[in-house]
């Protein structure tokens, strides 16, 4: 029966083509330093998956982001636990986003032909930090506040328009209800947009170039 | 069994990747499950007796509205949340505490005294000062709360 329906679908949609591109492509020998990849895709599944998830009770404003976080991490069911997975998932994509990096950087993944698959990469990298750097302000507590203060600051610290830079950031002069607000509509709108589609090209180029082998003594 | 179901390296990694899947998959699911239904299936607080207000405020024969207030929780947010109660008495000894709830779809019915009916502007629902339908799309007459008397003061059952 099963087999029945994946023939019906597969000569209308060649859905198994696309499975054998994706899946069950060549690839050289390679060791587990070539799975960071793979790791902080799923990384980011989880991340998107418990996000959802976390948005359906937690709120954006100053009177409402504590005691709503509170909630959800006391009151809901599995609250503590989706909220756990996103808060340690934030921090494990960070750091397996990294390695990943210093991999393709070890092994010169990053030449010819795969200049552009790093370029992404780099575009993914410094959004797994903005998404840490927004992220950390929401659950509006002493820790969130402070940091954003001193983050902010720091974005502020370019000569010329560093002064703009930290009005744009906290939508204003003070760190309030309006940079909250921003904050979590790049966390959740600006920033997951960019990353699906820049993880899409970085995939495409991925299976599209092949990945490179372990460089040997010769290269 | 002359052919042995052979398991090779491949077929071995296959299984073991979709079964760490869905063990994932479930550990994410089930969870996520319960996240979501669980404070819809919170019941709200116990019920307990609320006082109205003295029996000499109400005129016999004609739905009198009294109002009190009860805390709710919901969420993270307690709020203060008005109640509204029409009691009827036609000899001062025995009343009846009716909700001001349509039975329809939840709108708030009100008195109409020189009509004598009870009325909801969300459907045109029409009760009698009983609280039994004379017309309209009300399924059934409005709800009726348990009442008591106490020491002149009337309380009804509620939270």
């Amino acid at each position: 029966m099963a087999v029945k329906i994946g023939d019906w679908l597969d000569e209308r949609l060649a859905w198994r083509q696309v499975w054998t591109v994706i899946f069950l492509r060549k690839i050289p020998k390679v060791n587990w330093l070539f799975t960071l990849g793979s790791a902080s895709l799923f990384l980011a599944v989880n991340q998107i998956v418990t996000g959802i998830l976390l948005t359906i009770y937690y709120v954006p404003t100053p009177d409402h982001a504590y005691d709503s976080v509170q909630y959800i991490t006391t009151q809901v069911p599995a609250g503590w636990l989706i909220r756990g997975l996103h808060h340690w998932g934030a921090s494990a994509m960070v750091v397996v986003v990294f390695l990943h990096m210093l991999r393709i950087i070890f092994h010169g993944a990053y030449k010819y032909p795969r200049e552009v698959t790093w370029l992404t990469g780099v575009i993914l990298l410094l959004v797994t930090i903005g998404f840490g750097f927004t992220g950390y302000l929401l659950p509006w507590d002493q820790k969130a506040y402070w940091a954003t203060i001193v983050g902010t600051r720091i974005a502020g610290t370019p000569p010329v328009i560093g002064d703009w830079i930290l009005l744009v950031i906290r939508g204003g002069e003070e760190l309030s209800a309006v940079t909250l607000a921003r904050f979590f509509g790049v966390h959740i709108w600006v920033l997951p947009t960019v990353l699906l589609i820049i993880t899409l090209v970085h995939l495409y180029l991925v299976i599209r170039i092949g990945i490179s082998a372990v460089p040997g003594r010769e290269d | 069994m002359e052919k042995e179901e052979q398991i090779t390296r491949k077929s071995f990694l296959g299984l073991a990747i979709w079964s760490i899947g869905g063990l994932i998959s479930l550990g994410m699911g089930i969870p996520a499950i319960a996240y979501i239904i669980g404070p819809a299936l919170n019941r709200t607080q116990a019920q307990e007796w609320i006082r109205l207000g003295p029996t000499s405020k109400i005129e016999l024969n004609t739905p009198t509205l009294y109002k009190f207030t009860i805390q709710r929780k919901t969420g993270w947010i307690i709020n203060e949340e008005e109640v509204s109660v029409y009691v009827l008495t036609g000899n001062g000894r025995d009343f009846i505490a009716m909700s001001n709830i349509c039975t329809h779809l939840g709108c708030r019915v009100r008195w109409i005294s020189d009509q004598e009916i009870f009325f909801c502007p969300c459907h045109n629902g029409v009760f009698d000062k009983e609280g039994v339908v004379v017309s309209g799309p009300p399924p059934r007459p409005l709800d009726r709360y348990e009442l008591k008397v106490e020491a002149d003061q009337l309380f009804i059952l509620g939270g």
